[in-house]
C-alpha cells in the first residue's frame, strides 16, 4: 500500500490524492486539446491524422488488455479472451446497429469459457 | 434516434439522453463497477471511488490510480503512468471539439465539454454529431454524456459494496467489458479504409510495442506508428 505523504496527511488526503496523482495527469490532456484545438477546422488533413492516432491508440489498449488482463479476467485462458472479442466482433461486422447483440455474444463466450475450461 | 433541427434544447438533450440509456450508458457503468472494489480494497471511502468517476471520467486512469496504491506504487511513478495512459485524449479531444464549437463559446465551456471525452462519449459522439444540426450538438452531448457518468457513479458505488461476492466468471465478464466496448465503438464509428487500418494496426502494434518498448511509452509509440501508417493508406485512396 503506497503511503500518504507525510505533510499533507490527514482526513482529506484520500481526496487530494485522488486530485492530485488521478485528475490532473488525466485531465491535463483533455486541457492542452482545448488549446491546440482552436482554429483547426473539421475537415483539415492534421485533424484525420489525429483521428487515426486516437483510433490506433484505443484499439492498442484493447490489444493491451487481451494480451496483459488487468486481475480476474487472467483467469481466462487467453484463446477464450481473444475468442470473445472475434465474437462481438463478427457480429459488428455483420450488421454495425447491433451494438447490444455484439456485447451479449462477446460476454457469452467469455463467461461460457471461463465457465468451462478455468475449473 | 434521429434530431429534428426545430427541436428546443430540452427535447434535444433527452433525446441524448434516450441514446445513452439504449446501451451505452449501461456498459461504462457496468465496466466501473469494478473501480468501486479497487478503492475498497485500498481502504478509501466511498465518495473517493465515486468521484474518481465523476473527476476522473477515464476507466483505465481509475485502475491504475487504485491499483497501484494497493501495490505500493511510488506517487511519481502512479502519476507519470496515469499521464501516459490518458495522453491518448489529447488526438481523441481534438479531433471532437470542432464538431461541438459554436461561435461565441468561452473557453470554460470548451474545458467543461472536453472534461467529458472518454472512449463511449467520443466514439458516440463522432459517429452521431455530425447527423445532428450544429446548434444542437452541445446539448445533445451534454444530454448522452452526463446520463453515462450517472450511471457508472451507481455502478461504481454499487461496486464499493458488491463486487466481492460474484463468482469468478462473472466478474472477468465484468473486466471485459471495457476491451470489448472499446473494440465494438471503434467498429460501429468505422467510415473508411483509413479508420479500418488504424484499428487494424493499432490492435497488431501494441503487443509488438509493448515487448521492445519499456517505461509506459509503448502504447504512445504504437499509436503514432499505426496512426500514422493508417492516415497514409486513408489518404491515398482520396482523388487528389
Amino acid at each position: 500500500m503506497t503511503q500518504p505523504i507525510a505533510m499533507l496527511d490527514g482526513p482529506l488526503w484520500p481526496y487530494l490524492a485522488l486530485l492530485l496523482f488521478a485528475v490532473l495527469p488525466t485531465e491535463i490532456w483533455r486541457w492542452l486539446a482545448v488549446g491546440f484545438s482552436r482554429g483547426l477546422s473539421n475537415d483539415s488533413p492534421l485533424l484525420e491524422w489525429v483521428r487515426a492516432v486516437a483510433t490506433a491508440l484505443l484499439a492498442g489498449i484493447v490489444a493491451k488488455l487481451i494480451v496483459a488482463p488487468p486481475g480476474v479476467l487472467a483467469a481466462a485462458p487467453s484463446w477464450v479472451r481473444v475468442a470473445a472479442l472475434v465474437a462481438a466482433a463478427a457480429v459488428m461486422l455483420f450488421d454495425k446497429r447491433r451494438m447490444m447483440l455484439a456485447v451479449l455474444a462477446g460476454e457469452a463466450v467469455l463467461i461460457g469459457g471461463v465457465w468451462l475450461f478455468a475449473g | 434516434m434521429s434530431v429534428s433541427a426545430d427541436w428546443s434544447w430540452q427535447r434535444v438533450a433527452l433525446a441524448g439522453m434516450r441514446d445513452a440509456l439504449m446501451l451505452p450508458a449501461w456498459i461504462v457503468g457496468f465496466g466501473l463497477i469494478g473501480i468501486g472494489s479497487l478503492a475498497r480494497d485500498v481502504g478509501y471511502p466511498v465518495d473517493v471511488a465515486v468521484l474518481s468517476t465523476i473527476l476522473v471520467w477515464a476507466g483505465p486512469s481509475q485502475v491504475l490510480f487504485f491499483a497501484s496504491i494497493a501495490a505500493g506504487a511510488a506517487w511519481s511513478a502512479i502519476v507519470i503512468a496515469i499521464a501516459f495512459a490518458s495522453l491518448r485524449f489529447l488526438p481523441m479531444t481534438m479531433a471532437i471539439l470542432p464538431l461541438l464549437r459554436r461561435p461565441g463559446q468561452s473557453v470554460w465551456q470548451q474545458l467543461l465539454l472536453a472534461h467529458y471525452v472518454a472512449v463511449t462519449a467520443w466514439s458516440e459522439g463522432l459517429r452521431r454529431l455530425p447527423g445532428i444540426a450544429p446548434h444542437q450538438r452541445v446539448a445533445y452531448f451534454l444530454g448522452f454524456a452526463n446520463t453515462c457518468m450517472a450511471v457508472s457513479s451507481l455502478g461504481t458505488f454499487a461496486g464499493y459494496y458488491l463486487l466481492g461476492a460474484l463468482p469468478v466468471p462473472f466478474a472477468a465478464g465484468l473486466l471485459c467489458l471495457t476491451p470489448m466496448f472499446f473494440l465494438i465503438s471503434l467498429l460501429a464509428g468505422l467510415r473508411h479504409r483509413g479508420d479500418a487500418a488504424a484499428l487494424l494496426l493499432g490492435l497488431a502494434f501494441a503487443p509488438i510495442s509493448a515487448r521492445f518498448i519499456g517505461g509506459g511509452f509503448d502504447l504512445i509509440v504504437a499509436g503514432l506508428i499505426a496512426g500514422t501508417l493508417a492516415f497514409l493508406i486513408g489518404r491515398r485512396r482520396k482523388p487528389a
